[in-house]
């Protein structure tokens, strides 16, 4: 069993708790025009067996207390559910959590619920408030991610969920109502994270030559983000911890 | 005298000069938070505010306030000086006023004539008339250097030698001066000196008696100096202030007679805190009293100056002085060192603002109370001020009671001195050893003749045997140079009040460097893993290389590359120990470069790893700029695989990270902060200079440096104001590796 790894990030200290060693798995279902990351669209990349994704990843066990560790992002790491499933008993083993950062874009498999089941916690992204967001600026439907958020909630895992807000498309508060419609009752989630859309992924999609949808959109101005995160926060009330 | 000791414990301390003892059975570990500190006295504030004005002034006048260019410096060259007579705690001042530059030719006259040039002075006649009789340390070690050994320097093989300036990097115990009183201890050495006198009269015999006769005239000077002052350091400090001043005494005349390139102040915190301890006890000093006290002693330390040539300057950007403060650590039995002085110094970081002086060092344990970590982490972050070093490692050779000189280099205080020795650029040498011999810019024949390579992909065994060869070679050039160095400081610049604080007869180690490790390991790399053909100009010499196919590289932990940079120290470090050493010391050596990786680049040729000729080299043991893709914690795991038992004069590590990237929120980044040093010294590492900033602010500073006229950063072992930079080294520094997060 080998997985298609398209990079590592060592110190990836902002995607979850602790300091955390990234691991970026190749593939994407997704077709995001926001996406930073669209060099990992594509199954490609090194192929990695468990043992030495886990052998590399051991030496960064120093650095692992306070809550770090692992965070399987992308790409959808999800998309190859079966490879980090064969990788968690290995990560258990030398004592290694981790975490996985999902777009929730994948059918409910039994890896996938094995790999949910026993992460330390999971970032899901919430990327549109709709279907017609979805559809528009993802190319699928938000249903799956939707049926991950109720099977979170079901097992009662730790989950932050993840918006980027977009100048222009979702950068209002009326547009965050929408959002939090779908987050409010669920006691999952400890935290709403609001990230500023930023331009330092155009570079790959220059380099990829493909077309960037949103090359003509500026970076968010951090003050619009942190001003619709304190609404959020207000909104969600004190149970939810920021 | 007993009222100097009234409630301190007695021991080992009382029969002999132990100060280590002294502490241990004295002073109080602090394992609380930073609530108590103090903020600053207006006293304090208009010292401050004074010292702020004289630096604007000083930046005005290109560097230089004013030079004395009339007398040579020593204890009692001048008047005493102030910077607020009425104001001033802690007194004394190198010269009659604050920042006036000494004249000190000991270690070199040109050089001094050259630093008086280029600030628009003039050499005095009378200093002219002295010097014009007296060999100076520079015309000793000319007088004896080999052909091969100028030769070797001319071409930046052996580069940053102090044989044109004097060695600095020891550290006297000052804090003796507190505990004893200068009475004691002249006597003391006085004893000494009948003792060694008993012995055969051979070389060594005599020029260790020669060396305590003068020692033992500067310790009178020393009594003299302090008298100007109104102060009687003959007998010890009654109180906390006493104490912060008579070791300040020693210090200062320290830095009068020596204008070394590093003058450290030692590991003082634990036992001066036991003195301010005493004061708070007594009902004599509250806690705004004890940092008013700690912050007036660092304004003096921030105060000290050389006189330096712009050449010097190329080397050791930012008009360093390496008034090295360390901090922390671990006590052999357990206990942490931390004390409140410790916050006390960190302190002065936030009531006097950032600052490059003291370079405030951090012995760092994993033992050490959470919440000074806390602190640490916290001051780093908001300052860029501190850098970090491993106590738990250097614990192990140096036992509790050791000082940082300079940027990395441990030694037992009072106990061990070091014979600085700059640096060797290995790179070079692989580019020699490809040359034959020759070196790559000038062409000249430096080492002895061997094979040129041919513009045939290099075969990775046959360029080993040759660099071996030549590393070898050059060795044993390097240990017998520094010899001939060393040999002349000692006879015509020795450091009479410094080696005054020592132990009689202390042991010797003799620093050895290495600059352009980063790049020599992926050089080598390249070609074992890719496909390297070298290519000659029209003189037959390589000065160029083909590179096809990727290859492992040193700073993404990658054991192929990484094993290859450990492997070059532990071989060059045997090759050292092969040659005998002066005075017997033992051989060190430090992975270090200061700002000078800038200078060794400009003087390599283009190397086989793909760096162009010129380019500047990475800094001490970083990884190269730019090379490091797996992120931050990869590039840690990378250096901290070099083996400090072959590095026992430090393995110097810069480590510049956005805030973004360190974590969410302050919080957040103090505790991923003290994880990561945790993490890397857990795994035997070093040393850590940590920046947490963004590109984009050093990039402001430098096109207009009025936005951040205090912005200090860390580099290489130390923390310099980015605006007393050249252009080129800032540029350097801005290409650096931040890590960042996408």
């Amino acid at each position: 069993m080998q997985g298609y790894i398209h990079s590592f990030e060592s110190m990836a200290a902002v995607d979850g708790e602790g300091v955390r060693y990234a691991v970026f798995l190749s593939g994407c279902p997704l077709r995001c025009v926001f996406c930073h990351n669209p060099d990992t669209w594509n199954m490609t990349g090194t192929l990695m067996t468990p043992e030495e994704l886990v052998n590399k990843v051991s030496k960064y066990n120093p650095y692992f207390k306070n809550n770090g560790g692992v965070t399987f992002t992308g790409g959808e790491p999800l998309l190859q559910a079966e490879f980090i499933r064969k990788t968690v008993p290995l990560l258990k083993e030398k004592g290694i959590n981790y975490i996985v950062d999902t777009s929730g874009s994948v059918e409910l498999t039994d890896s996938v619920k094995y790999v949910l089941e026993n992460a330390q916690g999971v970032i899901l992204d919430l990327k549109f408030p709709d279907n017609e967001g979805y559809l528009k600026y993802t190319g699928h439907t938000m249903e799956k991610t939707l049926e991950m958020l109720g099977f979170l909630e079901s097992i009662g895992k730790s989950t932050r969920i993840r918006t980027v807000i977009i100048p222009g498309i979702n950068d209002t508060e009326e547009e965050i109502q929408k959002y939090l419609m779908h987050i409010k009752d669920k006691k999952c989630i400890y935290k709403y994270e609001l990230l500023a859309f930023h331009t330092m992924g155009f570079f790959k999609y220059e380099e990829l030559k493909i077309e960037n949808p949103l090359k003509d959109t500026k970076p968010l101005d951090v003050s619009v983000k942190d001003r619709l995160q304190k609404f959020v926060n207000s909104n969600l009330g004190k149970s939810i911890d920021i | 005298m007993e009222n100097y000791k009234r409630n301190f414990n007695e021991g080992n301390w009382n029969n002999t000069i132990d100060v280590s003892d002294f502490i241990k059975r004295n002073y109080t570990p602090y394992e609380g938070d930073a609530s108590f500190l103090s903020g600053t006295t207006p006293r304090t504030d208009r010292v401050k505010k004074r010292v702020e004005e004289l630096i604007i002034e000083e930046t005005k006048k290109g560097g230089v306030l004013d030079i004395d260019t009339e007398r040579v410096s020593s204890l009692l060259t001048y008047e005493p000086g102030y910077v607020i007579k009425e104001d001033d705690l802690i007194v004394g001042l190198q010269t009659d006023e604050p920042l006036k530059r000494a004249v000190n030719p000991f270690a070199g006259y040109r050089n001094a004539v050259q630093a008086c040039k280029a600030y628009g002075y003039e050499i005095g006649e009378n200093i002219k008339d002295e010097f014009r009789y007296r060999t100076t340390h520079n015309t000793g070690v000319f007088r004896v250097y080999t052909e091969t050994m100028r030769k070797a320097r001319h071409a930046g093989i052996l580069t940053g030698l102090p044989d044109a300036y004097a060695r600095g990097r020891i550290i006297g115990d000052y804090r003796r001066i507190a505990l004893y009183g200068m009475d004691y201890l002249i006597r003391e050495r006085k004893a000494d000196k009948e003792r060694i006198g008993e012995r055969d009269m051979t070389d060594d015999t005599i020029r260790l008696l020669e060396d305590i006769s003068r020692q033992l005239e500067f310790m009178n000077d020393l009594v003299i100096m302090a008298k100007q002052y109104g102060c009687d350091i003959t007998r010890p400090a009654e109180n906390a202030r006493e104490a912060i001043q008579w070791l300040y005494f020693g210090y200062l005349g320290a830095v009068k007679e020596q204008n070394g390139a590093a003058n450290s102040i030692g590991r003082i915190s634990a036992f001066l805190d036991i003195y301010i301890e005493r004061d708070i006890k007594e009902g004599t000093l509250d806690e705004k009293g004890a940092q008013e006290l700690i912050d007036d002693l660092v304004i003096k330390m921030r105060l000290v100056r050389h006189l330096r040539t712009p050449e010097y300057n190329d080397l050791f950007a930012g008009d360093p002085v390496w008034v090295t403060c360390s901090l922390a650590g671990m006590c052999e039995d357990g206990r942490t060192m931390v004390t409140k002085t410790c916050y006390r110094f960190l302190q002065t970081l936030y009531n006097l603002g950032p600052s490059a002086e003291p370079n405030i060092t951090v012995l760092w344990a994993q033992g050490l109370p959470q919440t000074f970590k806390d602190f640490c982490a916290k001051v780093s972050i908001d300052t860029d001020s501190i850098q970090y070093e491993n106590d738990d490692v250097m614990r192990k050779d140096f036992g509790d009671d050791y000082s940082i000189a300079c940027c990395v280099s441990a030694m037992k205080t009072g106990k061990q001195m070091q014979f600085f020795g700059a640096r060797c650029n290995l790179a070079k040498v692989l580019l020699m050893a490809l040359n034959g011999g020759k070196d790559e810019i000038y062409g000249e024949q430096i080492a002895p003749e061997g094979k040129v390579f041919d513009e045939k992909t290099l075969d990775y065994e046959e360029v080993l045997e040759a660099f071996k060869t030549y590393a070898a070679w050059m060795a044993k050039l390097y240990v017998n140079t520094m010899n001939v160095i060393h040999h002349m400081h000692d006879k015509y610049a020795y450091e009479r009040l410094m080696m005054s604080f020592h132990d009689v007869e202390p042991e010797r180690l003799m620093a050895f460097g290495i600059s352009g490790l980063s790049v020599l390991a992926d050089s080598l790399s390249a070609i074992k893993y890719a496909r390297v053909t070298p290519k000659k100009d029209e003189n037959g010499l390589i000065t160029d290389f083909d590179i096809e196919g990727d290859f492992p590289k040193y700073g993404n932990d990658d054991d192929r590359a990484d094993s290859i940079a450990k492997w070059i120290t532990e071989f060059f470090y045997s090759e050292l120990c092969k040659t005998k050493t002066y005075r017997n010391a033992r051989h060190t050596l430090s992975i270090l470069t200061i700002t000078s990786n800038v200078v060794y680049g400009k003087k390599t040729g283009a190397t086989p790893d793909g760096r162009k000729k010129g380019e500047a080299f990475a800094p001490g043991a970083n990884p190269m700029h730019g090379r490091d893709k797996e992120g931050a914690l990869a590039s840690l795991n990378s250096v901290a695989k070099i083996n400090y038992g072959c590095c026992m004069d430090g393995i110097s590590n810069t480590f510049s990270i956005t805030p973004e990237a360190l974590g969410t929120d302050e919080d957040n980044r103090v505790e991923n902060l003290t994880t990561v040093l945790d993490g890397y010294f857990a795994q035997d590492a070093h040393h850590l200079n940590v920046n947490v900033l963004n590109r984009q602010k050093l990039i402001d500073a430098m096109n207009d440096p009025t936005l951040y006229p205090t912005l200090t950063i860390r580099v290489s072992g130390y923390a310099v104001n980015f605006n007393k930079l050249t252009k080129d080294k800032q540029l350097e520094v801005i290409s650096r590796t931040f890590h960042e997060k996408m």
